[in-house]
């Protein structure tokens, strides 16, 4: 199958231009050896033929400022390479065509068939910018499609260019005369090292030390070659750059006519958006609105799901026989689904949200806003992007640290991210909260539960910060940091995009995540529902005997047997193993099972504490609230949930890193288990130190 | 030989002479800066932060260190 490739500037329109090729039909994986993102879907060409389409990261040009751009020059630059394109449909902007070039120029030197997409026809009209595009078409020997990433315009016709370069690949001269000691190099390279393309020697010359498909031998003979010859690469790519633009320019300015420059919208926008005072009020503003929406548009289809999926576990139990099959299916597939599906709606409506503000272009300037104040505890102005979607899952967060090209900063970022507070932490603040605070308002204006809430969320954030204060402190970086940002005009979401990257996030979101926790809730029924069969036996008896004494019902009866059986259980066993590590921050066995068993996902804590009280099937937060606060120690009659408990529970959950997905993550982006065992041990120890603290100063 | 683009002041403008480090002058050529480009202070970023240029109509925004290396002639 031929593959073509999209290649251009980052802000051009790339993905607009790929989600008009391939719609639903793209999937998302990573580059071979690194952590960059490959997106990739098919699509059919004028004469059915079917193709597929990879979209490459966003570059200014084949010198590489950062891990996505480096991705650009491994794939072009070696025939052999998988994703190695037949036809590059290249996108540029045409609003600002002078700066999107230059990459366009190199990618045609090295031989491969291009066709421009000129992205943004529809926006440049109105703007009033007309190009003559036989005339740049003719100077860079390319065919010129003006499309619309936007409305879809013209997208036909794309794929009508790109079958007939796919029929008809006639090589045309490089563009770019090189200069005597880069012909010279380029020669013997040609010759000695087999390189048939000019301009991929000259690109093999500068980039020759990092190319993963070179072997040692090569890059060996390669050094002496460029030795030999004084082969100056900074140099040489600055005079090439400069070189390049000098061609172009002209032609440039004959063929693109614009209107008189005039303050735009985005100026005027940005004078309030990007203003040394208002910036940072605006920016929590809109924060604050973010979290607002998140929690009170999740409540509705939230409690839909939940319900839906308790409807679903009654009729399954009611149908089919009762028995370990019905059990596990609807104690632990069912249970565990449940769990992940319900946190669809916030992570969906916290990414239609920053998507937005993505789309839009104002990520790009809280960047700007926050880089100075980042850099204070060694993080980057990128790092707000992490921080702030940390607040619904750390997992996405992480993912979008690799547009940090530092990676010290970016290390940081991944490490301290977690400590924001995510949304599955809700549940359990909610459900603790209750115990510790009293419901009661300030001032008759701020309710102190409300309060406690934030205030948590604040200590998830100050731990953040001081964390990576530390951090900055201890590790060591050789690497130059910098930080060298286009702020794209600010246009109207493309809708379509929005839809098509919530879709990628929530899917890859069940089907990760989901993975993990449907396997560990398995497990977990698993040890809660078996143990030791003669203790289960007797456990279960002295239930029944205990329930006959009371006279209790037959639902009660049951709730009683099933938390008879759980302590007796494996689940009862591993939580009385570690009950004297977690006495010291007021914690019982019941909490050490629900500790172990949330390391899955935090917010299984609330289901395993239900089905430890002996709730049965409620997953009510009130009920479970209600359960908890009569439980008393066996041995001396005092209460189980003080206050202190449940403070040292509330702030053990701020700081544990009780997530294995996160975890998982992590070991992907780091390339190993050492940052993950390591951010592990230093998030558990803050949250048991933390903890211990609480409980002795409040019992 | 003229001043670094941070001496200008705000919402003045000049034109790019040349750039004093080699290795950022390697990224910002690719993203078309370059001797020769109308070059506009337009504000710096809260805290003390960056810079925000406007460079031949288009936004951009750099570090204080970064944007020393870029020297410029100041027009009338």
């Amino acid at each position: 199958m031929n593959i073509i490739a999209l290649a251009g500037n980052p802000n051009s329109g790339k993905s607009s231009i790929f989600n008009q090729l391939t719609g639903l039909r793209q999937k998302v994986a990573n580059f071979p050896g690194v952590t960059v993102e490959k997106k990739s879907g098919k699509f059919q060409l004028y004469d059915n033929e079917e193709v597929t389409l990879i979209d490459l990261p966003g570059a200014y040009s084949l010198y590489p400022n950062s891990e996505d751009e480096r991705v650009v020059l491994n794939v072009l630059t070696n025939p052999a390479d998988e994703n190695y394109p037949d036809v590059v449909i290249y996108v540029a902007d045409v609003t600002n065509l002078e700066k999107h070039l230059l990459l366009l120029i190199q990618i045609k030197d090295l031989g491969l068939p291009c066709v421009m997409a000129l992205n943004m026809s529809d926006v440049a009209e109105k703007e009033g910018i007309r190009t003559d595009i036989e005339l740049l078409s003719g100077f860079l020997k390319v065919p010129i499609v003006p499309v619309s990433g936007r409305t879809g315009a013209n997208i036909d016709n794309l794929k009508q260019v790109v079958s007939a370069i796919l029929k008809d690949k006639t090589a045309t001269p490089l563009l770019y005369q090189p200069g005597p000691t880069e012909q010279k190099t380029i020669h013997r390279l040609q010759t000695e090292m087999a390189i048939e393309n000019p301009y991929r020697a000259l690109l093999i010359a500068h980039h020759f030390k990092k190319l993963p498909f070179l072997k040692q031998v090569e890059k060996a003979a390669i050094a002496r070659i460029c030795e030999a010859e004084g082969f100056n690469d900074m140099r040489l790519q600055i005079a090439e750059t400069m070189r390049r633009y000098e061609d172009f320019t002209p032609v440039l300015q004959k063929s693109i006519r614009r209107e008189a420059e005039k303050t735009t919208l985005t100026d005027r926008l940005d004078a309030v958006l990007t203003h040394r005072i208002f910036a940072p009020v605006i920016f929590f503003g809109i924060m604050f609105l973010v979290f607002q929406a998140i929690f009170a548009w999740a409540v509705y289809p939230m409690n839909w799901i939940e319900s839906g999926f308790r409807e679903a576990a009654d009729f399954l139990k009611a149908t089919l026989p009762a028995g370990w099959f019905t059990d596990l299916l609807t104690e632990g597939v069912l249970a565990g689904l449940g769990g992940i599906v319900v946190f669809v709606p916030q992570i969906a409506i916290l990414f239609l949200l920053i998507t937005i503000l993505e789309e839009v272009g104002y990520m790009a300037r809280a960047v700007f806003i926050f880089d100075k104040l980042m850099q204070q505890f060694g993080l980057n102005g990128r790092s707000v992007v992490a921080l702030v979607s940390g607040g619904a899952c750390a997992i996405p967060a992480i993912m979008s640290t690799r547009t940090i090209n530092n990676w010290k900063e970016r290390l940081i970022t991944i490490l301290v991210t977690p400590f924001i507070s995510c949304s599955a932490r809700i549940p359990v603040y909610s459900v603790l909260i209750g115990f510790a605070v009293p419901s009661k308002s300030l001032l008759g204006l701020f309710n102190l539960q409300g309060l406690s809430f934030m205030g948590l969320y604040l200590l998830g954030i100050g731990a953040a910060f001081f964390s990576a204060f530390v951090l900055k402190k201890i590790l060591k970086s050789g690497e130059p940091s910098w930080l060298m940002l286009q702020l794209p005009p600010y246009r109207l979401p493309v809708w379509r995009n929005v839809w098509l990257t919530i879709w990628e996030k929530v899917r890859s979101f069940v089907v990760q995540a989901g993975k993990v926790i449907l396997v560990i809730s398995i497990v977990l029924w698993g040890l809660a529902s078996y143990g030791p069969s003669a203790k289960m036996g007797r456990a279960e008896q002295a239930a029944i005997a205990q329930a006959k004494e009371k006279s209790l019902n037959e639902n009660e009866t049951s709730d009683l047997v099933a938390a008879h059986k759980i302590e007796a259980s494996y689940a009862g066993h591993l939580g009385k193993f570690i009950e004297p590590a977690i006495r010291p921050l007021g914690f019982d066995w019941k909490i050490g099972i629900a500790l172990v068993t949330s390391f899955a996902a935090r917010e299984v804590f609330v289901g395993t504490m239900a089905t430890i009280y002996s709730i049965g099937s409620t997953d009510d937060e009130a009920s479970i609230r209600d359960q908890l606060a009569e439980a008393r120690r066996p041995d001396t009659g005092a209460k189980v949930y003080t206050a202190a408990t449940a403070m040292s529970l509330l702030i053990f959950y701020v700081f544990a890193m009780q997530c294995m997905s996160t975890l998982a993550v992590v070991k992907r982006e780091t390339g190993g288990w050492k940052w993950p065992l390591i951010q592990f041990v230093f998030m558990s120890g803050i949250a048991y130190l933390a903890s211990w603290f609480t409980y002795q100063l409040m019992s | 030989m003229g001043n670094s683009v941070t001496e200008l002041k705000q919402g003045r403008t000049g034109r790019i002479t040349h750039f004093t480090d080699d290795q950022i002058a390697g990224k910002l050529t690719t993203m078309g800066v370059l001797p020769g480009s109308k070059v506009q202070v337009v504000r710096t970023a809260p805290f003390s932060g960056g810079f925000y240029l406007k460079v031949d109509g288009m936004n951009i925004v750099l570090r204080a260190h970064e944007a020393d290396n870029i020297m410029t002639t100041a027009d009338e």
